[in-house]
């Protein structure tokens, strides 16, 4: 236990431009190095190899891009969360620019598991051709191990078209997620004249809105 | 100039490591209004070049100089390459995604020798002339720099100009010559004419390549073409190193680099005299910056950049005059705040080992060491100024301290090495083990790991070794086995580097101009990223050369007598070719030379001729 207790926050951001092109440790990465820009009193673990007290919210793979994207971090001293959001903000890179800052008590779910429903958003340069249906399975591979997962598991109510803009909704399940982009992927192909131009998560649920 | 963002941005989502290629990483520096435009370019991928301190430093000199800017450049993994060439997509800048053949002036690393086909992999895929002589006025005009240079002339035909030495200085006189007269409209050839009358730059097309027997007669291989054009080209030396500001802004990568961390340069040139040692005969005289100047550079550079590790860097850190002083005001400054301090080697003796454990806080990994040879009689030869007992006091002070694995480096082939000395490896290695394991308590023991690894000996230009030749292939290997077959301890592995490519580093490395064809017929049959183990294409340049007549290997192999003229004695480091023969003759005599840094001048010619001094922030002491 510490000395003192943490002051946990929880900060909102974008990842988007042609930063949507950064892989989740790469993410990772860049916002601790924010973090420590930003000069905050950030607390640090104790132990062999001390590290900052991160932790970062559910995983976008390559290519997706994120609206509400957020991470925790865990201040030893009280700052006031708009004076965070400004320090973040001035040493924050434009395409992973911060949003909000919001105290969190210590027993809120972590920002991994705390949304676990994704609104998408897909944005093509057409509409397509024809009324597109997702696919049954996707498959995926992890560790070099293919994993073929259900569809209708993880899709929540409808994809939507409109015009070229594809929304739809996934879940997250603690046994895995579904790839999103491969998602995407499947159903462009059955139309040639498809062509992405970008892939973002506009929105998170957190179970309680749910309810 | 042409933005290629659109066209690579459809690339991008179907490659590996897409943030290779993005820009936009923070601290980086984009001067679109600049109407002089230089590309700095290292010639392998983004995690290897962007470490790089000199283009690091380089780009930051150029985009300190007003309207013009500095970019940078890389290759694309070798695989994107393929895609590039096949979408017609040439090589591009980060900052403007411009193509380079777009630029100004462009500025390529020569890092080590097996970048050699690299260099044509960017010129070609750049959409650039590959030879000098074929380029027109439009394009830009190629530079290249960086250690290699010492001895250009197997890359002569691929670059317009090269800066020998330190560039913070003499880069920017080349490119304000070159801006100066492009926009007064002079030819290439004349702005070419002009360029090489700045000291430290070698033009190659303005000499004429002598015959072995013509450079033997007048002890040089190059002749000069036309008035004004130096016979002997000096290295350049940034003389305001010592009071510069340790702060050398950096930008903060996405990818994940080599040496993700903040570098901060603490001292330049090494004088302890390693006779196998390029690095440490080029790099002359030593020059420290202040302890203070580092500890508030790496205070500013990590509230700038956010890393949580610092390197501090040099050639020999461990012998900076205040390093201890730096790591405990840096320790101090940076408790409990998981910030790491690292030093990049380590010094073998009971300092080097305190010096280690000042850094390391708690996680004790592995330390290296490099004894370079396994007796003491070839450690006097090369000059490794190690004894046994400093051997043994830095083991004991590790062990003890709580290191559980020790690297050793050494290499293989030095000159006049014998069995023996080769059986010393195993030898020496063993009784480290012993040593370790007697400083361990019995129930640690179980963990101790020591590594040994061998590297063949590469003669290099500009050091008393450098008419050595190296060993042949199957020699090597010989002695890798006979290492291998003198250790008893299961706890002691063995490693060592594919003599393959190191018969090519020491081709490269002594060659004359008739290298500039064998990397191209190299190339052509498909040789690049030659440093990268799984890329590296033997037949492409057993081939290559073959094709041209030339033997590799008996060029690699051979041992020249001290009074024959290298193809590169016209490139000056300062340390004159009389000190080299001397060091060499003192080898064959097992004497040893003491370090000038702390100890008598040992008249290498660097202060004396290129009226230079050592700059100390303290007195050393050996």
């Amino acid at each position: 236990m510490p000395e003192h207790p943490h002051f946990h926050l929880r900060v909102f951001f974008q990842k988007k431009g042609r930063l949507a092109l950064l892989s989740h440790l790469e993410l990772a990465r860049a916002l601790e190095r924010t973090v420590r820009r930003a000069a905050l009193p950030y607390a640090v673990s104790a132990g062999f190899s001390p590290h900052m007290k991160i932790a970062f919210g559910s995983a976008l793979p390559v290519g997706v891009g994120g609206d509400e994207e957020c991470f925790d971090v865990q201040l030893t001293s009280y700052v006031a969360p708009e004076k965070v959001l400004e320090a973040l903000a001035r040493v924050s890179v434009g395409d992973l620019m911060v949003s909000a800052v919001y105290p969190i008590g210590n027993k809120v779910p972590a920002a991994s598991v705390a949304y676990p429903l994704s609104v998408y958003e897909a944005k093509f340069f057409c509409a397509p051709r024809r009324a597109l249906l997702p696919p049954e399975t996707i498959t995926v591979v992890r560790k070099s191990k293919e994993k073929e997962l259900v569809v209708a598991d993880f899709l929540e109510g409808d994809m939507l078209w409109e015009d070229a803009t594809l929304t739809f909704s996934l879940w997250s399940k603690p046994t895995g997620s579904l790839r999103v982009d491969l998602l995407v992927e499947s159903i462009a192909k059955q139309d040639e004249t498809l062509e992405l131009i970008s892939l973002t998560r506009i929105h998170q649920h957190a179970l309680l809105n749910l309810l | 100039m042409t933005n290629l963002w659109l066209r690579l941005a459809a690339l991008l989502r179907n490659t590996q490591r897409p943030s290779r290629y993005l820009n936009h990483e923070w601290a980086c520096t984009y001067k679109p209004e600049a109407a002089y435009r230089f590309c700095m370019v290292y010639p392998d991928t983004y995690e290897l070049g962007q470490a790089n301190q000199a283009l690091r430093i380089l780009c930051n000199a150029v985009n300190r100089q007003e309207g013009m800017a500095a970019e940078r450049a890389f290759l694309p993994a070798h695989d994107f390459c393929d895609t590039m060439r096949a979408e017609g997509l040439p090589l591009f800048s980060l900052e403007s995604c411009a193509p380079l053949a777009e630029f100004d002036a462009i500025g390529i690393t020569i890092s080590h020798e097996l970048a050699a086909t690299n260099i044509l992999e960017t010129l070609d895929l750049a959409g650039i002339e590959l030879h000098s002589a074929k380029r027109t006025d439009a394009a830009p005009l190629v530079i290249g720099g960086g250690p290699c240079t010492f001895n250009p002339e197997p890359f002569w035909s691929f670059f317009d100009v090269f800066v020998i030495g330190e560039g913070e200085d003499v880069l920017g006189e080349v490119l304000q010559c070159h801006r100066t007269m492009k926009d007064a409209g002079a030819p290439r050839g004349e702005i070419l004419h002009a360029i090489a009358q700045i000291a430290g730059c070698y033009v190659p097309a303005l000499y004429r390549w002598c015959d072995e027997e013509e450079a033997q007669r007048c002890g040089s291989w190059i002749e000069p073409l036309g008035e004004g054009i130096p016979r002997v080209i000096e290295k350049r030396v940034f003389e305001g190193f010592a009071t510069s500001s340790a702060w050398e802004p950096c930008i903060v990568p996405f990818a994940e680099t080599v040496h993700d961390r903040l570098n901060v340069e603490i001292l330049r040139g090494c004088s302890r005299g390693c006779r196998f040692c390029q690095a440490g005969m080029v790099s002359r005289p030593v020059r420290e910056r202040s302890a203070d100047n580092i500890v508030s550079a790496v205070v500013e550079g990590l509230a700038q950049t956010g890393y949580d590790e610092v390197s501090l860097t040099s050639l020999s850190s461990t012998d900076h005059s205040q390093i201890a002083l730096v790591l405990e005001r840096l320790n101090r400054e940076y408790q409990d705040k998981g910030i790491r301090i690292s030093i990049p080697s380590q010094r073998m003796d009971a300092f080097g080992v305190s010096m280690a454990g000042l850094v390391a806080g708690q996680k004790r990994g592995g330390l290296t060491f490099a004894p370079e040879a396994g007796t003491q009689r070839l450690r006097d030869a090369i000059n490794k100024n190690v004894t046994e007992e400093d051997i043994f006091a830095a083991v004991d002070a590790a062990f003890s301290a709580g290191w559980r694995h020790c690297k050793l480096y050494f290499m293989i082939g030095l000159p006049d090495e014998t069995d023996e000395d080769v059986a010393g490896i195993a030898d020496l290695a063993e009784r480290i083990y012993d040593r370790a394991k007697a400083a361990l308590l019995p129930q640690m023991r179980g963990a101790l790991k020591i590594t040994v690894s061998c590297a063949l000996f590469v003669p290099k230009p500009l050091t008393p070794f450098q008419w050595d030749g190296q060993i042949s292939s199957e020699e090597a290997l010989r002695r890798v086995n006979l290492v291998r077959s003198s250790l008893r301890s299961r706890a002691i592995t063995v490693h060592w580097h594919d003599p393959a490519t190191s018969l090519l580093e020491a081709f490269l490395s002594r060659g004359g101009r008739e290298c500039a064809d064998v990397i191209e017929q190299a190339w052509i049959n498909g040789a690049r990223f030659d440093a990268w183990t799984e890329c590296f294409n033997k037949d492409a340049w057993d081939k290559g050369a073959a094709s041209l007549g030339i033997d590799v290997a008996c060029a690699a192999e051979h041992t020249y007598e001290l009074n024959y003229v290298l193809p590169y004695t016209h490139i000056s480091a300062g340390v004159t070719q009389d000190f080299l023969r001397a060091e060499r003759n003192r080898a064959e005599n097992g004497d040893v030379t003491c370090d000038c840094s702390c100890a008598a001048c040992t008249d290498c010619g660097v202060c004396t001729d290129m009226n230079l001094k050592i700059e100390l922030a303290e007195v050393r002491h050996a």
